[in-house]
């Protein structure tokens, strides 16, 4: 079971016998049917499909009779039935490992019964919008713990580098290594210096959460148009994905961007073939934001549940900061490193390394891919 | 004459579930939204109305749960199908019927029964006498309307109208009410903090007021929905007036065209196939980009379907407005998302369509009843136009 369905279902009554349906004659009975109806299916194994459709029902008739005559002659019986129907949306809703946009919508349900309906269960709409509320609010800035932490530190030797890290292929932070870079002295980054040195140029941007989403997809955009519609959120009409420039060779199409940046010096450990990506060795650079990242040695692929087609063997099939336990079993078992990247900080990832990004603002990183 | 159904089918109303599914007690989407205009069974349950000749279905009537149908050859039969199942109501010489949600009115020559659908009672939970009428110059009142008054949807059942009103046909909403008369004078009552009265404001009013937009130019059909009016001129043209919010005037509807933002992409995109017919009424100013919406026409608008067409009957659901053309062909618009508009899809609309499923079908279209979220259909042989 989800573990939010678990803290929702606490609060709910645990079985169908419990759980009180009582309404004066003013509701009708074919009304009070399609109530005990949402009610069997909140505890037996109905489909979302199903357990949404009812619930509208509910909210759709119960919302006609709230906009019936005036306010304050509204019974107060409808808008006890309006509470429910909002009470059993967002269990449909909340049930089967929702998206965030899933949690939000929960959020506005709960709401709109706060807002138009009436208290019912001891004012159970209340808990619950607590509780998803603090879904959303899931530590921003992940804590990270010692004994999981990629280790840091300050310009190794390249010597160091290559035994200590480079060779027998574990993660490091190399601190203070790209601090010369004008990206972050002379010409800071920021999305104004961006606009101004590359504003229209078009390139490709990847839309979509994740890119096992059904609706992910890639589109060409002027720096401009994906600067408002993406990172600002200037324009309403996009602003619900999530736009991502990214595996694409930026600093050759712009090479006043390419002046910005430094190769770093341990990159000559390699013997030169860039043009795979997979098999490569990877410098993360952070420029400007923060990133979430987790890594995954390549000797644990399988608990990781890799998805099985060949355009996609390559990315795990599991949700890492929301993983599903029965689904997944094993992923619970596979160690890992995280780290929270800061600006400034150089993430050796090494070859065929399973990697988890997650920007925790808006962020620019730079990637060195080498061998 | 054949009807059809489409829309809200959560109780079976229109027609009964898959046997599976309702056993499992499963809706599934298209039981409950049925979108594809379907024809009502002549003979649902030859062992319910047990008789053969239960062919001629000649009036229809829906609440938000149930179905009633009138048959009337002969002798007369009504039965009610939705919610409490299919069954049978004992009703010989019925001429004329009205269903709420909590009641089922029935006229007979000499009296008015109405019927307490959540009890199972033998005798009617109330009842009058009526004289029958004794001047047959004009053709017989039909419900709610009833020598002297109407029959309310709840008690005190019996509600009186003034004699000079000459009242001549009655739709009443859930709470307002819209009265034709002898004359062709609209008069409306009740409540009207959404337009739905036509005086052009929000007031409400206690007694039949005149509709006085619509002074001098006689109407010959009137009716109501949840929140809007419409009504029939003699010359063939429809007036509209109420609430907006699901495009349920025909009009510009700003709370439809966000909601419909809101959706997936694809749904936008099938919005921009529907045909793009101007509602007629008071001219837009202005470029297309700088479109005015409407909430609330609190005055009767003159509604443009399809040029030049006259407008034969039309029927309001809760939300949602149809319309049958003198050509037989049927338009709806409004509310559309348990398939009550017969598109195929779960879209509302605030531009009347035409409803193709008849047109391929070759179907004339003859008459039009609308449930709070479902819309019925009569189709018939072609008819020589009404002149």
């Amino acid at each position: 079971m989800a573990v939010l369905w678990s803290k929702l279902s606490a609060v709910l009554p645990p079985n169908e016998e419990e759980f009180p349906l009582q309404f004066s004659d003013k509701v009708e009975s074919s009304v009070v049917s399609v109530l005990q109806q949402s009610r069997r299916q909140l505890y037996s194994d109905a489909t979302s499909t199903d357990r949404t459709l009812t619930a509208q029902i509910i909210l759709d008739l119960s919302w006609e009779k709230l906009n019936t005559g005036t306010w304050r002659d509204v019974d107060k019986e409808w808008r006890r039935v309006y509470s429910y129907g909002c009470l059993f949306k967002v269990a449909a809703l909340c049930r089967e490992h929702p998206s965030a946009d899933e949690i939000l919508q929960g959020i506005r349900t709960c709401d709109m019964g706060l807002l138009m309906g009436a208290a019912i269960m001891d004012n159970v709409l209340q808990v619950l919008v607590q509780i998803l509320q603090e879904e959303t609010e899931r530590p921003r800035v992940p804590v990270i713990k010692d004994e999981q932490a990629v280790p840091r530190i300050k310009c190794p030797s390249l010597e160091s580098f290559k035994s200590d890290y480079l060779l027998p292929l574990r993660p490091v932070i190399l601190e203070a290594t790209a601090d010369h870079w004008p990206a972050f002295n002379e010409h800071p980054w920021s999305v104004e210096y961006l606009r101004s040195v590359a504003g229209c140029r078009t390139v490709p941007v990847e839309v979509g959460s994740r890119y096992t989403d059904e609706e992910w997809s890639q589109t060409l955009l002027t720096v401009n148009e994906f600067i408002d519609q993406y990172v600002l959120n200037r324009v309403s009409d996009g602003a619900k994905a999530v736009g991502y420039l990214a595996q694409h060779q930026l600093f050759d199409q712009i090479p006043e961007l390419k002046e910005d940046i430094r190769i770093p010096d341990y990159c000559c450990l390699g013997d030169g073939d860039e043009d795979d990506i997979t098999v490569n060795q990877n410098f993360l650079v952070q420029v400007v934001g923060s990133k979430y990242i987790r890594l995954y040695s390549p000797e644990d692929t399988d608990k990781l549940y890799p998805h099985q087609s060949s355009l996609l063997h390559n990315t795990s099939q599991v949700e890492v900061e929301n993983p599903d336990t029965e689904r997944f079993p094993e992923f619970a078992r596979a160690p890992y490193l995280e780290c929270v990247l800061q600006p400034g900080d150089v993430l050796f990832i090494p070859v065929q390394h399973w990697h988890y990004i997650r920007s925790l603002e808006l962020s620019f990183s730079v990637s060195f891919w080498w061998s | 004459m054949r009807w059809f159904g489409f829309g809200f089918n959560a109780f079976g109303q229109i027609c009964v579930h898959n046997e599976l599914s309702k056993d499992e007690g499963r809706d599934t989407v298209s039981d409950v939204k049925i979108m594809n205009p379907t024809e009502l069974h002549r003979n649902v349950d030859k062992s319910v109305c047990g008789r053969n000749k239960c062919l001629k279905t000649s009036q229809i009537r829906a609440s938000w749960s149930r179905r009633v149908w009138l048959h009337v050859d002969g002798d007369s039969c009504v039965c009610l199908a939705g919610f409490g199942g299919t069954s049978v109501v004992d009703s010989s010489g019925c001429t004329d019927t009205v269903l709420s949600e909590t009641h089922l009115t029935l006229a007979f020559s000499d009296r008015i029964e109405s019927w307490d659908l959540q009890k199972k009672e033998k005798t009617p939970a109330w009842s009058m006498e009526i004289q029958p009428p004794t001047d047959t110059s004009g053709p017989p009142l039909s419900l709610p309307l009833v020598p002297g008054g109407y029959i309310a949807t709840k008690p005190p059942f019996y509600r009186s109208l003034s004699p000079h009103l000459k009242a001549k046909s009655l739709a009443l909403g859930a709470e307002h009410a819209i009265l034709l008369s002898a004359t062709g004078a609209v008069y409306t009552w009740g409540l009207g903090s959404h337009g739905q009265l036509g005086h052009g404001g929000l007031t409400s009013e206690e007694e039949p007021r005149a509709v006085e937009a619509l002074w001098g130019m006689p109407m010959k059909h009137v009716v109501t929905g949840g929140w809007h009016c419409a009504c029939i001129s003699d010359g063939a043209d429809l007036y509209i007036w109420g609430w907006n919010e699901s495009g349920q005037l025909g009009l510009p509807s700003q709370s439809l065209r966000k909601g419909h933002k809101e959706e997936s992409s694809q749904q936008a995109a099938a919005d921009c196939q529907s045909a793009s017919i101007n509602p007629g009424g008071k001219p837009l100013e202005g470029e297309k980009d700088k479109e005015v919406f409407i909430s609330i026409q609190a005055f009767p608008a003159l509604l443009d379907i399809s040029p030049s067409c006259e407008i034969r009957t039309v029927s309001c659901g809760s939300r949602h407005t149809a319309a049958v053309t003198a050509t037989g062909d049927l338009y709806t618009w409004g509310w559309g998302e348990y398939g009550q508009l017969g598109h195929k899809n779960l879209i509302s609309t605030d531009e009347p369509q035409c409803v193709d499923f008849f047109k391929e079908q070759k179907l004339y279209v003859v008459d039009v009843v609308c449930g709070p979220w479902n819309t019925f259909t009569a189709v018939g042989e072609e008819e020589v136009k009404l002149s």
